[in-house]
Formats: structure tokens, C-alpha cells, sequence
């Protein structure tokens, strides 16, 4: 009966990092691998949600509130006006933001830049949709965007870009120069941004999350994605949002009406409480994860990685193996599970090749089988665990016997 | 009526979008007029812009090659604010013109809806919107708050779920779950799903291969068009339906059929259905108990639909939320019927039987090479569904027998309470065997449609129903139909009766 699947449904195959987990889980591998948390989401938040639940807030629900705590936010943050009442859509997640953005905005046939590596899901929602996702690569070691070659990704069939930033898996933060290009470039060809910025809480040194849409020209073409499980621990709750302007918004949260209907709602509730949260919580966020980098920065180091690029944001590293290392990523990550008992994540799922392939050689395309991700949202005692078993598979050089 | 002659041809579209309003053509008409005269007068320089703008992008989004593609650089004479770029100028002119006209005429007000068809002509948003106007079921609530009227139309309960099933969502939120779940579902709640559905149905199930949870049984229906229909494929569907199944059919680009059930007993129309299913038909949506009608499909019904179904090689979508609301008859799952397990996809959710409907925990239950399809779409929509509420629902699935017995004589007596109610106030209702819905034949009462009548009840006599028309693919088949919903405390439906009972007037 395979033939009753849709055209899309066959096109799409099983996540490589839910399979690698699901072999950690069997190893009992320390897991640095999938993008959550293990230490408890903050108490003031937990306790909003139950005191909702006691509340009898369990019904079908839109939180206004949370609407008008993002658009103080937003003009905070990034001094942008939005109106709350008609410019953000409350949905499951920036999983169903995205999806619902995807869905409101782009038609079979259309183009939607993405930036290489991406998160493995981007590409999916677009296929879902009928577009053709088109990827603008980030030239390693530093994932550096070639400003002149930005434009030369543009054709007339390209409706929207999508920005990830901080980023998954790099950890880079896009500079000013970066986003006043891509800007420049969306206003030339008037095309749409989409941006993913659920570690927009999470910098480091200095670096401050710049938002796309507050760049001249570009509010009213962008379509911000975002929620609470990234800043707040909580990524369970499946409480996220899209800000965009007014009819761009209403038609997302329409589509969002149709996939889910509602967001939790208990967790909208606990939502009013966490985006209240003092400028404390969020400074302390912001420094626990930067120490939580350092470690594993010294950590890798040590163990022989090549950390070209320290990460400026998100909660991971993107290290590269050592240069006579003779495994692949997926070959090393196997490998680490098995002798070290700690999990990882292979680059490879998150580097694409473009069906129109611009000039790149197989040479020039090994470095997507050399890089692994490394998640730091973990315990200080998950990750002195980590370091412990990795100590006791390393040589007299600190390199892992592995390479 | 020459329509086309007094409207400049970037009009046309125009037309095209407030037919889906369902206007008569005289109000299209005075509407085009006033909007082009308003429009001349407030924004004169923008007349070429729209022009030409329309027609440029009407026909780039009409055609599905794009290589074919010409793009013609938009033409910016804003008459608008400058910061507001070329594409949304338009957007701008017409909210301004429909804000404009509808300080003249309260009417012109619903006029605002055109905006959403106007998106589908400026290319900003993706056709596949069409269908996806704000809720009716927002706007009656909307209406209702407005004029404190009582709220019997949108189907969640005024009343709150079982405890143990609230202090097991508060565990597991203390006990630290509150990180992705697996995103096909929590262990436990798979299980407990696989267990309820063998008690139910006998049937057995791998919880692992055959169970996938999602973010309601809302986006199990999402996903499962998505994953198992393709562009064109063609997919019946029973009038009156609830909403999102239209919507999401036509996200996936499906051909609609769809079959109207008649009242009094709505019974499904066997030879239109035989006429209507062919080996060309991908799959057959059957909602059961029916919302909004709360028909139950019998044993007869669904085993001739089972035949055709295996006969022309037809799969088979159940949406059987209100499973344990059946009253009137036995639920009965089509999945169990001889030859159709391996063709259906069996959905349900927690919300209506525990009323924690703002909890959004569904599921689908399917053969593992229908499931794997869902199970795509799934992880690419939502990704996850909400941890702590998949472990309470664990719990509340193995709930004692007497838990459901409870539920149907609560929502007995609350039935009772409004069909007498409604009877005796005038209006023609229909049995209704399951679900928590009635639907009533308002045409006694003298208003000219569905839509009318229940403004009328919301403004005049301070109750709301839903007007039935929205989950017809042709609305004139509902307009003598509304929907009351008894899923309130019993004294809300007593105060809502007594309302109608003293403001209701037959004409």
C-alpha cells in the first residue's frame, strides 16, 4: 500500500537525528545531541502553568495577553511597532509558526532561499508547500556570507529568505553588514524575509540579536518566528509565535486555526508569566549558557575538534574533526556512542546540495562530511560527565584513541 | 446582469472574490460602484497602479510553469504612505476603501472580508487561503461577547475537566516533563491509546507502528491529508462537515465531492454515493458521531460505504472525537469492520471526552504504511505535542467504565434540558443520537437565512448558535439550519432557554 502515500510523503525521510538518538538511548549515551534542556524549566514558569491548570484554564484559548507582552517586547528589544491586536499569531510552537508562515506565503513553484547549513526541517515545510528551497551557502571555517554572491541566489521565482539567527548548527549571530545585505537584497528584489529566532535570548560576548525586521524597509516584509521553549526551558510546552504585518499574521494564524486550532492553553497562560520575567532572568540565562560554552569549548579542544569558529549564540558548538581523522561524521558520531558514550549529532543532515548545483566540485564539498554538533544545554554535571568519559577514551596527547 | 461592462477588467477579480462571499449580484454591484467611486476620490493616482498590478500578477499566479513567468517591475505611485512598500499598497487602498465605505453603510462591514480575498489577487498570500476566512465560530463569539449573550455555539464546555486528570498534568509539569516528547508520542500514551482502542474495538495495535499523537485530533486530520493526499487527488466528503476538513483538502490541493445529508435523519444518500465513488476517488471522510447534525452512522450505512470502499480501493478517514458522547446508538468504528483496517486512519482526541479541549492531545490510529505517512507531516507541522498533557492523558485513558458512564448521563440530562427547551420555543428539531450538538430548523421564527437568524438571536435575545451554511461547500443547502451546543452547566442552559423562551418571537 506505499503507493497510497502523498508525492510529499515519499520524499521525505526519517530524521538522522531521532535515529542516532534513539541508538544513544540503547547505549545509554550521555546526550549531546538533541537541541533540549535536561535541567528543570525556571520555577516561576512551572508554577504559572499549574496554578493554570488549577485555574480551569484548560479550555480552547487565545491569550491576548501574550500578544501585548511580545509587542512591549519587540519595541524594547528591537524598537519595532507592532500592534497586538493584529499583527501576532499565537501558535504549537515555532515548529507550527513556521509551517503555518510557509503555508501562507509560498505556492508550488516558488523560491525560498535558505542559508547552508540549515536546520533539516526548513526545507521539508517548503516541500510541503510546493516551493523549492535554494540554499546560499556559508563558506566554512568562520560560515562566512559572500556578500557579492548573495544577490546571483536571487531569481524572479524567489518569494521569501529564510534567516536562522542565532543559528543552528554554527552558532553564528549575522552581523550588521550581513543583515543590511540580506535587507538590501529583500528590498531589491521585494521578496519576503521569514526569520527563525528562537535563540534570540541566547548570545554571547557582547553580541546582541539584532532583528532583521528592524532594518530600514523590512517590518513590513518580514515575518518574525519565535517562542518561549528555547528561552525558558520549556520545550514541551509548544508555545511559540509569528509576528508580521496585519494581513500577513491574520492568514497565518488562520492556517494555524486549521492545523491545530489552539495552542496549549494552560502553557498560554504560563506564558504571561514568563515573558514578564525581570531583565535578571534573562542576563543570568545569557551568562550560565556562556559558561556552559566555555567548558565545552576546552572540552573539545583538548580532545583534538578543530574549533575554527566559537559559537557567538545559540547552546551549540559545530566542531570539526581533526584533519587525519579517516572517519565520516556519521562513522565518528557511531563510534563516540559506542567506545565514549556520548552522543553527538553529524553535520551532514544539515548541509544541502542544490538541485542546479553552482559550480561546486565533489572536492570543495568534503568539509559537509566533517563537522559534528555538539548541544551544551545540558547539566554542569551532564557535562563533566560527558568530559569524564571522553578523558577515559583519549591518548597521551588528550586526542580521543578514536581519531 | 452585464456586471463586466460597468467594472474595469482589474475588477473582475473582484468578482471572483465576493462570490465567495456569496453576494447577490446586486450587492456586487453596489459595492464595485461605491469602492470605485470612493477609491477615484481618496486615492486618484493609484487607478493605473492597481490596474496594472492586478492583471500583471493575476496572471503570474495563474500559471504553473515557472519558466513561464514574466515579472514586471510593480508600479509604485504611492498615494499611500511611502514606508509602505509597492505590494502592500494596494492591501492598503482597499482596507482603506472598505473602512471608508462601511462608515456609510453598517452592511459594508462585512465587506472587510474581501481583504482576505484580496490577498489571493495581490500574490501576497498563497491561493490555497480561500478557504481560510476567520473562523465563524471567532466572529459569533466575537458578537457575543459584545452583547453578553449566552454561548451556545462554540462547541467547548463551560465546565472544567476531572481532577486526576488536571493534578496528573500538574506532576508531570513538577516532575520535570517538560522537554520534547518523542514526536510520534509519549510511550505511555501510545500505549494507553492502543489499549483503549483494543477495549473499544477489539482490535489490537502496535503503539509504536500504529499510534501517532498529535497537537489535537485538529492537526491529525492536518496531517493526514498532507500525507496521504496528493494535488488533484479526489476525496468525499459528507456535508455538513466541520470546517478545517475543507480547508485543509484544499491545502493539499484535493478535488472535493461532496455529499449532502438531508435532515430529518440526514441518513447518507447511498446511490449519490454510489455515483460518486470511483476507482478514481483516493479517499472517503467519515465523521462519526456527526458534528453538527450529531447523526450516528449506522452499521448498514457503514458497511455499504466499507464495500464501495474496498470494491474501488478507497482509503478511509474517521474523525470519531465525540466516540463517547453516543446516546441515542452504539459508535460503531468503520476501522473494525471486515477489509478496512488496513485502508483507514482512525481519529480521535482527548478534549471532548474530558473536557480539556484547550489541551490539544489527539491521535490517529492507522496500518504502520498509512501511519508513516502521517507521522511525516506530523514531525514537519508541529514537530512535538505538548509533554505534560500527553502523560495526563495517559491517565486519563485508563479511566474506570464508570467515568464514561458518568459523562453520558451528565450530558443526557444537559440534552434534555435544551431540546425540550428548544421545542417548546418553536423551533423544528432534529434528533440527534451523539455528540454534544443539536441542529434546528429556524425558519419559523421569519429571518431570511441562517446567518441572519442567529445575529438576530445574538443582538435581540442574548443567545448564540452557529450558522450551519459554513460547513456546506454550498451554503444555500444549510441556510434554514443553526447549531446549539448543551456542552454548558445545566444552568446556562436553562437561563438560554428561558431567553429564548421570553425574546423569541415566531413570525
Amino acid at each position: 500500500m506505499e503507493e497510497k502515500l502523498s508525492r510529499v510523503a515519499k520524499t521525505l525521510k526519517p530524521s538522522p537525528i531521532q535515529e542516532l538518538s534513539h541508538l544513544a538511548q540503547r547505549c545509554n549515551a550521555i546526550n549531546l545531541a538533541e537541541g533540549f534542556p535536561d535541567f528543570p524549566a525556571p520555577p516561576h514558569v512551572k508554577e504559572a502553568a499549574v496554578s493554570a491548570i488549577n485555574s480551569d484554564f484548560n479550555q480552547y484559548r487565545h491569550v491576548q495577553g501574550i500578544c501585548d507582552h511580545l509587542a512591549k517586547q519587540m519595541k524594547q528589544n528591537h524598537g519595532l511597532h507592532v500592534d497586538p491586536l493584529t499583527d501576532i499569531a499565537i501558535c504549537c510552537g515555532q515548529s507550527e509558526a513556521f509551517a503555518a508562515t510557509i503555508f501562507a506565503t509560498i505556492n508550488q513553484g516558488d523560491e525560498v532561499l535558505l542559508f547552508d547549513p540549515a536546520y533539516e526541517t526548513y526545507e521539508a515545510c517548503i516541500a510541503m508547500a510546493g516551493g523549492i528551497p535554494v540554499y546560499v551557502v556559508l563558506d566554512p571555517p568562520h560560515w562566512t556570507l559572500d556578500l557579492d554572491k548573495l544577490m546571483t541566489y536571487f531569481t524572479v521565482r524567489t518569494k521569501a529568505i529564510v534567516l536562522n539567527s542565532p543559528h543552528n548548527p554554527t552558532g553564528k549571530v549575522f552581523t550588521k553588514d550581513e543583515l543590511e545585505a540580506i535587507a538590501g537584497a529583500c528590498r531589491t528584489k521585494d521578496c519576503l524575509a521569514i526569520t527563525d529566532e528562537v535563540y534570540e535570548y541566547i548570545t554571547y560576548d557582547l553580541e546582541r540579536h539584532i532583528s532583521l525586521a528592524s532594518l530600514p524597509g523590512m517590518q513590513e516584509r518580514t515575518i518574525i518566528t519565535s517562542s518561549l521553549s528555547k528561552t525558558f526551558s520549556v520545550t514541551g510546552w509548544r508555545v511559540g509565535w509569528a509576528i508580521a504585518p496585519a494581513c500577513i499574521a491574520s492568514a497565518i494564524r488562520n492556517i494555524h486555526v486549521k492545523i491545530t486550532d489552539s495552542a496549549p492553553a494552560p502553557f498560554q497562560e504560563a506564558a504571561l508569566t514568563a515573558l514578564r520575567s525581570s531583565p535578571e532572568y534573562f542576563e543570568s540565562l545569557r551568562r550560565e549558557y556562556e559558561a556552559k560554552r566555555d567548558y565545552v569549548l576546552k572540552l573539545l579542544v583538548g580532545a583534538g575538534f578543530q574549533i575554527h569558529f566559537k559559537p557567538q549564540g545559540s547552546f551549540f558548538v559545530f566542531a570539526e574533526l581533526p584533519v587525519n581523522c579517516p572517519l565520516s561524521d556519521v562513522e565518528f558520531v557511531s563510534e563516540l556512542i559506542r567506545q565514549a558514550g556520548v552522543a553527538a549529532v553529524p553535520g551532514c543532515g544539515f548541509f544541502h546540495t542544490n538541485l542546479s548545483s553552482l559550480g561546486l566540485s565533489q572536492a570543495d564539498q568534503t568539509y559537509q562530511k566533517r563537522y559534528i554538533r555538539f548541544a551544551f544545554c545540558k547539566s554542569d554535571a551532564t557535562l563533566s560527565a560527558a568530559a569524564h568519559k571522553m578523558g577515559e577514551t583519549v591518548d597521551g596527547n588528550g586526542h580521543l584513541k578514536l581519531f | 446582469m452585464q456586471l463586466s461592462i460597468a467594472i474595469p477588467s482589474a475588477n473582475c477579480s473582484y468578482l471572483e472574490m465576493l462570490s465567495h462571499l456569496h453576494c447577490r449580484p446586486a450587492t456586487l454591484l453596489t459595492f464595485s460602484k461605491s469602492f470605485q467611486i470612493y477609491r477615484r476620490t481618496k486615492f486618484p493616482s493609484s487607478m493605473a497602479s492597481i490596474s496594472t498590478v492586478s492583471t500583471e500578477k493575476a496572471a503570474s499566479s495563474n500559471q504553473d510553469q515557472p519558466t513561464q513567468k514574466t515579472h514586471l517591475p510593480l508600479q509604485v505611485s504611492p498615494p499611500v504612505p511611502a514606508s509602505i512598500s509597492a505590494q502592500f499598497q494596494d492591501y492598503y487602498i482597499l482596507v482603506r476603501c472598505c473602512v471608508g465605505l462601511s462608515k456609510f453603510d453598517s452592511s459594508f462591514r462585512f465587506f472587510v472580508l474581501v481583504c482576505w480575498h484580496s490577498l489571493k489577487w495581490l500574490n501576497l498570500v498563497a491561493k490555497r487561503l480561500e478557504k481560510f476566512k476567520t473562523t465563524i465560530f471567532t466572529q459569533m463569539s466575537m458578537l457575543a461577547i459584545k452583547h453578553g449573550a449566552i454561548n451556545l455555539g462554540q462547541g467547548f464546555p463551560n465546565f472544567d475537566g476531572p481532577e486526576f486528570v488536571k493534578e496528573a498534568a500538574i506532576q508531570a509539569i513538577k516532575d520535570g516533563k517538560n522537554q520534547y516528547a518523542r514526536g510520534y508520542g509519549v510511550p505511555d500514551l501510545n500505549s494507553a491509546v492502543a489499549a483503549r482502542f483494543k477495549k473499544d474495538t477489539g482490535l489490537v495495535v502496535d503503539p509504536e507502528k500504529e499510534v501517532t499523537v498529535t497537537s489535537g485530533c485538529t492537526e491529525a486530520i492536518a496531517a493526514t491529508m498532507l500525507g496521504l493526499i496528493n494535488p488533484g487527488d479526489e476525496v468525499i466528503l459528507f456535508a455538513p462537515f466541520y470546517d478545517s476538513y475543507e480547508a485543509t483538502l484544499s491545502m493539499v490541493g484535493a478535488k472535493i465531492t461532496s455529499i449532502t445529508l438531508r435532515p430529518p435523519d440526514f441518513s447518507v444518500p447511498i446511490d449519490e454515493l454510489k455515483s460518486a465513488i470511483s476507482k478514481n476517488t483516493r479517499a472517503i471522510l467519515i465523521n462519526t458521531p456527526h458534528n453538527p447534525t450529531g447523526k450516528m452512522f449506522s452499521r448498514e450505512e457503514l458497511e455499504i460505504i466499507a464495500s464501495l470502499c474496498v470494491e474501488n480501493d478507497v482509503l478511509v478517514f474517521t474523525d470519531e472525537v465525540y466516540d463517547k458522547l453516543a446516546f441515542e446508538a452504539d459508535h460503531i468504528c468503520m476501522a473494525s469492520l471486515p477489509g478496512m483496517y488496513e485502508r483507514t486512519v482512525t481519529l480521535n482526541s482527548l478534549g471532548k471526552t474530558f473536557s480539556l479541549t484547550g489541551w490539544k492531545i489527539g491521535w490517529a490510529i492507522a496500518p504502520p504504511h498509512l501511519t508513516w505517512g502521517v507521522r511525516q507531516a506530523h514531525s514537519f507541522l508541529t514537530f512535538a505535542t505538548s509533554t505534560p498533557m500527553q502523560w495526563a492523558a495517559a491517565a486519563a485513558l485508563q479511566a474506570p467504565d464508570s467515568y464514561y458512564e458518568e459523562l453520558k448521563r451528565d450530558y443526557m440530562a444537559k440534552k434534555a434540558i435544551l431540546v425540550e427547551g428548544l421545542k417548546s420555543v418553536g423551533f423544528k428539531v432534529y434528533p440527534s443520537s451523539g455528540t454534544y450538538f443539536v441542529v434546528v430548523d429556524h425558519t419559523p421564527f421569519g429571518l431570511e437565512n441562517d446567518i441572519a437568524f442567529c445575529e438576530y438571536l445574538i443582538k435581540e435575545v442574548g443567545v448564540v448558535a452557529i450558522p450551519t451554511s459554513v460547513f456546506y461547500l454550498n451554503p444555500e443547502d444549510g441556510k434554514n439550519l443553526v447549531r446549539f451546543t448543551f456542552c454548558k452547566d445545566e444552568e446556562t442552559l436553562r437561563s438560554a432557554v428561558e431567553r429564548m423562551k421570553e425574546k423569541l418571537i415566531r413570525r
